[in-house]
């Protein structure tokens, strides 16, 4: 046969060998050129904001540019008792929430669960005000808890209550101040979510588990407080982490309710809110980057505490 | 079975069937009671919006005791509401931002999902990590520099503004990574023997099979842009750029203290969302469930 061709039988085939590399090469290149936009909308939009808002925190603007200013913003935020206070507002809010709403979800998915009839229109109506929008549930609560005709005070005062609260108007650490009115507020409105969550938590749970337990002679709330609820562990952590970072970022009810400030007296300021107030109301951007990077970090402490687990299967499973 | 013989066994089956009661029908009409109570309390801040939504005189005085019936019914509230905002062109903002950004997010999820599922290329883990970071970094956090970023570039009051910074995003990705990784590589493998394309595997195996989460991502997908007030808030000023959530957190500030007129904005806002849900409230509870993910 001919040289060319000759060379094509040769154990180690140079052509083929760069073919092979070139079809190997391609076949590469089509995966970048998958992620190529979705990875340059993520840097663009994700990676980059987040690296400046690293940056602007240990920067002062000057008007001869940015200038190195070290840890000088996160000492001006850790002193400052407005931050405190809307970091304390968020962390009370936050635990009164959830310190109401698990158990009550907890009560009211069992019952769900146990109903013969009628469960799934239930559920449909508490997970109603999940789908409302948060601005729209606070402007219709704004009228709830109006202190002389609201819903909630005319209600009381039809049943014979004399003191009436005044709710969003008052802004003390109180049963019936602001602070109580938005936990009032946000349980109703997250209530479906906890209970469809905790529903699908109760039905995983293996039926032999309970037949174990009627054998020894477990009575149904016996069965409840030493099967169900221990198996609801993870649902429970699950529920208690992304409601965390949930309440960390609440910003458009108490906004709607209070404006930036968190009026009345700054009772409902969260963390974003004043992040958002130092930031466009202030224009003190470099004090709202140290509470972003601040609020990051909180966030991702709990985040990682929680995900620690999940994360490492992941890592494994994508090598 | 049908045939006049077998009437027998029947007959026989008879004691065996359920009572008219069960046997725990107390337990069965005291949680029904409870939860029936709850459902009320749930829906009744609603119907009481709605009711005062109808009445004009709500917005000078309001009877101390409350009503679920308006007093004087009339559309006054709604068309003052319409007439402050133009609500039809919010409308239509709220559906061209919400429709973009699901299509792109679905898009974008999935195919770079399929990269990190099935793709064999240097970099994979490391890119991963980066797709997977974007998680933990929350929106308020680069909130204010992607502002600055986005006015820089003079996208303020555009509709670029509202979709470009939500086309891709890490959960997306992630949820349509683990749904890709369950299909099985011979599927993928025999259409490569016929010589299919990548991308024509993607489009034509692979994204039918993931049908169920892409579902699930456009709901959720729906639910956080169709909500979310604080990023609209910030990018855009004009009235006639306005989302639907945006329009009612301004009016309802503004219109504080004309309670009907700020309730009948409300109602107008989240009525096409409520009754969307009621079509497809089951589709919407199995998103949240498999994703774990709330609106």
């Amino acid at each position: 046969m001919h040289m060319e061709s000759g060379s094509k039988s040769s154990p180690v085939d140079p052509g083929s060998v760069r073919s092979r590399l070139a079809r190997a090469f391609r076949g590469t290149l089509v995966w970048y050129s998958f992620l190529a936009l979705p990875l340059f909308l993520i840097m663009v939009f994700v990676a980059y904001p987040t690296a400046i808002a690293f940056r602007d925190s240990v920067f002062t603007e000057t008007p001869a540019g940015p200038e190195f200013a070290g840890l000088y913003h996160f000492r001006r935020l850790l002193t400052n008792s407005i931050f405190w206070g809307a970091l304390g507002n968020t962390v009370l809010l936050g635990v009164a929430f959830l310190g109401i709403t698990i158990p009550l979800a907890t009560i009211l998915a069992s019952m769900l669960n146990r109903l013969r009839r009628g469960s799934t229109p239930l559920k449909v109506i508490y997970f109603l005000p999940q789908l409302t929008s948060s601005v729209a549930v606070a402007i219709m609560f704004n009228y709830v808890f109006q202190p002389d005709w609201g819903l909630l005070n005319g209600t009381l005062r039809t049943l014979g209550v004399e003191q009436l609260p005044l709710w969003l108007s008052d802004p003390r650490l109180s049963l019936g101040g602001s602070r109580a009115a938005v936990t009032l507020l946000a349980v109703w409105a997250g209530l479906g979510y906890f209970i469809i969550i905790i529903l699908a938590g109760l039905q995983s749970i293996p039926t032999d588990l309970y037949d174990a337990a009627a054998i020894d002679g477990a009575s149904p709330v016996q069965a409840w407080r030493y099967v169900t609820l221990p198996s609801l562990r993870p649902t429970f952590i699950f529920l208690i982490i992304t409601g965390s970072i949930d309440a960390l970022s609440r910003f458009g009810d108490l906004w709607t309710l209070g404006g930036p400030g968190g009026a009345p007296a700054r009772s409902l300021q969260s963390v974003v809110m004043f992040m958002f107030q130092q930031g466009f109301e202030s224009n003190d951007y470099s004090l709202a980057a140290a509470t972003a990077v601040v609020f990051f970090l909180i966030v991702l402490a709990v985040t990682l505490f929680a995900f620690r687990g999940f994360l490492r299967n992941e890592f494994r499973a994508i090598r | 079975m049908s045939s006049p013989d077998t009437a027998l066994p029947a007959e026989a089956a008879k004691p065996a069937r359920k009572p008219l009661l069960p046997r725990d029908w107390r337990g069965q009409v005291a949680m029904t009671t409870v939860l029936v109570l709850g459902a009320v309390v749930m829906l009744v801040p609603f119907l009481w919006m709605v009711a005062t939504s109808l009445s004009r005189k709500a917005n000078s005085s309001m009877p101390r005791t409350p009503s679920l019936w308006p007093p004087d019914p009339s559309f006054f509230n709604y068309w003052v509401a319409t007439a402050n905002l133009p609500i039809i062109r919010l409308y239509l903002n709220s559906l061209l931002v919400v429709g973009v950004t699901t299509i792109g997010y679905l898009a974008f999820s999935a195919i770079a999902g399929y990269a990190f599922a099935k793709g064999r290329f240097p970099g994979k883990t490391a890119l991963f990590i980066v797709f997977l970071a974007t998680l933990f970094i929350p929106f308020e956090t680069r909130m204010i520099p992607l502002y600055l970023f986005v006015r820089d570039l003079h996208l303020n009051n555009t509709y670029w503004a509202l979709i470009l910074p939500f086309l891709a995003g890490g959960f997306g990705t992630f949820l349509m990574r683990q749904t890709i990784a369950t299909i099985p590589d011979d599927l993928i493998d025999a259409a490569r023997i016929d010589g299919a394309s990548e991308f024509r595997i993607f489009v034509s195996i692979v994204l039918p099979l993931c049908k169920p989460t892409l579902a699930t991502l456009a709901i959720i997908n729906v639910i956080w842009r169709w909500n979310d007030v604080l990023w609209p808030l910030l990018v855009t000023s004009s009235r006639d750029m306005y989302t639907v959530t945006q329009g009612l957190a301004l009016a309802g500030k503004s219109s504080g203290v004309y309670t009907g007129v700020a309730l009948a904005t409300a109602v107008m806002a989240i009525l096409p969302v409520i009754v969307a849900y009621l079509f497809l409230q089951r589709y919407v509870i199995r998103s949240v469930i498999s994703s774990g993910v709330k609106g």
